[in-house]
């Protein structure tokens, strides 16, 4: 019989065997024990696993029978069974959020094989900082947002009509915006497409088409956004034009740019036979299967080279604009070569091609036949490393070749085709403007890339194509598709339920310092009330990073679910000794 | 169950403060490939480092942790501005540490990705190394 009183947490502990993965190497009975010593622990127990139907019923029946309010399960990780346990919960009807996961296998058994003894007291420790934790949790209720059941799709390239027509299919209102006149992005500039050897121009055709004939989507070209304000469920954008649109959540589809060689790398803008593979393809466009003639001279050897722009090393390459080289592989441009190469023959099998290569990454589902056909079709490939990077002369160029041995090679060139990479395009404002997150290479970041591949951090903000990575038609369509079915699931009740881990403020406690405003990168999130003179939170658009509660010397400010005091309490029981 | 290998439940301790989006996922990749250290290492989850005050960390000493690896997200991380606050927030810690005589190589700011198995096992090498030489 338990002494505590009926107000009072009572915990249950269980601890997982996970079928020997922990079992095998943690004491989970003596773990169980040392738990059951505990004064709010009055449930403590043992058992193969878990997450299994039995498992949890085990739990339901403990919470139903009343003789437990909080639980504290050891086991896998929480990334896997987390929400699985928070939904036992809420079967026995229990707040979800009287809940702590603590990871006794990915962190102990599995990474502590050869100490048992170790392990187990480290198990022991990890359990007793998941029951203190838990016993200063709150009962925690999701926020809820209002959904508007319309989406802003920013950028009108085929990545953003692509998730236009994935919203609209999923019968949700769409305001599709396009900066420059017309819809299509860097589809206008292609010719035949690889993998599919699709005309760009037909594509894009039937694209249009489907936008135009949707009811549900509201296109404006030679537009942008040029005011923010809202957050998830309800954000208002404001156009150059001065109308407003109110949307639940937003695809950010802004595509990319192409990278404009440094002045003068490979004589770029002075030698009129050096240009680049986008110029190439617009001049195959233009040029339906003719010879290949530039600057009215007919051509009879081509070389490529690869990596410009793209995959540069500080100190040998220029750095852009804000002093960083772009170290990432534009990962389009390999196939879209190669793709080009095989064009041009078709047309001229007599025209000699030289690829000049770093590495040959065509990695995506039949690129590597393109690259078999660009070497049946007679191409001369050369490697050369970045150190010793290829040199343009007279009527040559010459390139120190790596499958020889390092032999210099000169090698005749009427026309030299730069492969260009891609960068993200100019969208600095919008970063600014909504504050969203940009990784080491410029690219917008999403929150997580395996397991939130195409959310951003910043609630009800997706990605789609190139404005996340270079990407090519065929990614740039799942991306979009990804976004767009997760914006349904998103928008389909008429609420939207947010994590209630976002700071909040004891206005008994909060002096009104104002220590806590500047900390806080997220307009709105964070704001003095003028009336009170007291800190307050929006729920809403808080983020939950808690840099505000760093510097919250009275302790008003906390982050629900991961509060200081219960951080302290985890480490008071992680230095507790464990009787040997 | 039959093996008793380290019953020397005061082996010098250290903290290793992990972030949801990055190091915690990383110290699961550690897990999910096996690899092995030493159990003196207690994994603590937070949603960014940036949320601890000053004295947690002096706090953390006191009770008992020798060392602290704070694996943050660095550049990668999703909270605007947070890596900035917090690299100035550790810097002011060193310098109370300096003040109170303790060794500032006790607490260590480093960025884990979620795949950067043999970055996580360094940054526990040497700490292992600091607190065994406190220790010694
Ligand atoms: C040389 C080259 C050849 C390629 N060949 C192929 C190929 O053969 N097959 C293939 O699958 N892929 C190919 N690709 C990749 C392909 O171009 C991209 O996958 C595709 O264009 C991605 O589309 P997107 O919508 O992400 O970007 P984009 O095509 O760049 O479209 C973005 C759109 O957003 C608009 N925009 C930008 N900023 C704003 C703003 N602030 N407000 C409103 N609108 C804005 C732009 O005006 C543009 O219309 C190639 C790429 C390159 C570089
Ligand atoms: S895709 Fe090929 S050409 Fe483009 S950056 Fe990568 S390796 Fe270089
Ligand atoms: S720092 Fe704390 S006490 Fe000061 S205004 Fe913010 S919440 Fe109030
Ligand atoms: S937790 Fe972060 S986003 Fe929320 S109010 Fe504090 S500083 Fe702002």
């Amino acid at each position: 019989m338990s002494n505590l009183e009926p107000n009072e947490p009572h915990v249950g502990v269980y601890i997982c065997h996970c079928g020997g993965n922990i079992s095998d190497v943690i004491d989970v009975k003596r773990v169980a024990t040392e738990l059951g010593l505990h004064p709010n622990v009055v449930i403590s127990r043992e058992f193969p696993f878990m997450c299994s139907d039995a498992g949890q019923k085990l739990v339901i029946e403990d919470i139903r029978s009343g003789k437990i309010n909080r639980v504290v399960i050891a086991a896998c990780s929480p990334m896997l069974h987390e929400l699985t346990f928070r939904k036992t919960l809420q079967r026995a009807a229990l707040n979800p959020f009287l809940y702590e996961h603590v990871n006794i296998r990915e962190q102990a058994s599995w990474v502590h094989k050869g100490d048992h003894e170790g392990a187990t007291q480290k198990a022991i420790r990890l359990a007793r900082a998941g029951v203190e934790k838990i016993l200063l949790q709150d009962e925690l209720e999701e926020i809820q947002a209002k959904a508007t059941k319309h989406v802003l799709v920013i950028g009108g390239g085929p990545a953003g009509l692509k998730a236009a027509l994935n919203m609209a299919a999923r019968n949700l209102r769409v305001t599709l915006v396009e900066k420059s006149s017309r819809l299509g992005g860097h589809l206008h500039e292609l010719d035949t497409l690889y993998p599919s050897g699709e005309s760009a121009s037909a594509l894009l055709a039937k694209l249009l088409a489907q936008v135009n004939e949707s009811p549900l989507i509201t296109v404006v070209v030679g537009t942008t956004v040029t005011a923010w304000d809202g957050f998830v469920g309800n954000f208002t954008a404001t156009l150059s034009s001065g109308a407003t649109v109110n949307a639940g959540a937003v695809i950010m589809a802004t595509g990319y740019d192409h990278v404009i060689p440094a002045g003068g790398e490979y004589n770029y803008g002075g030698d009129p036979r050096v240009t680049t593979l986008p110029k190439l393809i617009e001049h195959l466009k233009t040029s339906a299967g003719k010879p290949l003639v530039w600057n009215g001279v007919p051509v009879k050897s081509v070389a490529f080279i690869h990596c410009v722009g793209s995959r540069q090393t500080e100190g040998v390459h220029a750095p852009q604009a804000d002093g960083k080289v772009n170290d990432y592989c534009s990962r389009v441009c390999c196939t879209a070569a190669l793709h080009s190469i095989n064009v041009l023959k078709a047309r001229q099998p007599d025209l000699d091609i030289y690829d000049l290569y770093r590495d040959i990454r065509t990695y995506g589902r039949g690129h590597e036949a393109i690259y078999e056909q660009a070497s049946k079709n007679g191409v001369l490939f050369f490697r050369f490393t970045e150190d010793a990077q290829p040199e343009i002369r007279e009527h040559t160029v010459v390139v120190k070749d790596i499958l020889t041995w390092g032999e210099e090679v000169e090698i005749p060139a009427d026309l030299v085709v730069l492969v260009t990479g891609i960068k993200q395009g100019a969208v600095g404002e919008l970063i600014d403007m909504m504050k969203l997150p940009v990784s080491s290479d410029r690219f917008l970041q999403e929150a997580h890339p395996k397991l939130r591949p195409v959310e951003v951090a910043n609630n009800g903000f997706f990605l789609a194509g190139n404005c996340q990575a270079p990407m090519d038609l065929v990614e740039s369509s799942a991306a979009a598709g990804a976004a767009a079915s997760k914006i349904a699931a998103l928008l389909s009740k008429d609420y939207i339920p947010l994590d209630p881990y976002v700071a909040r403020i004891d206005s008994e406690k909060c002096t009104g310092c104002e220590a806590c405003i500047p900390e806080c990168s997220y307009t709105g999130a964070l704001f003095m009330n003028e009336g009170t003179k007291k800190a307050e939170v929006n729920a809403a658009l808080c983020k939950g990073c808690g840099a505000c509660v760093a510097v919250c010397a009275p302790r008003a400010l906390d982050l629900a679910g991961w509060s200081i005091a219960q951080m302290e309490a985890m480490v008071d029981a992680m230095v507790t000794e464990v009787p040997a | 169950m039959s093996t008793v290998e380290s019953p020397d439940t005061n082996a010098p301790k250290i903290l290793i403060i992990t972030t949801i989006a990055s190091s915690y996922t990383g110290a699961n990749t550690v897990g999910q490939a096996r690899a092995q250290y030493a159990p003196n290492t207690y994994i603590m989850r937070v949603p960014d480092p940036v949320m601890f005050p000053e004295d947690f960390y002096l706090r953390c000493f006191e009770k008992g942790f020798s060392g602290i690896i704070i694996m943050s997200s660095g550049s990668d991380c999703p909270y605007e501005g947070a890596y900035g606050r917090l690299s100035a927030r550790v810097g002011r810690v060193y310098l109370t540490m300096r003040e109170k005589g303790i060794p500032t190589n006790r607490l260590k700011l480093t960025t884990v990705c979620t795949v950067c198995k043999h970055a996580f096992l360094k940054e526990i090498d040497d700490m292992q190394k600091v607190v065994r030489e406190q220790a010694a």
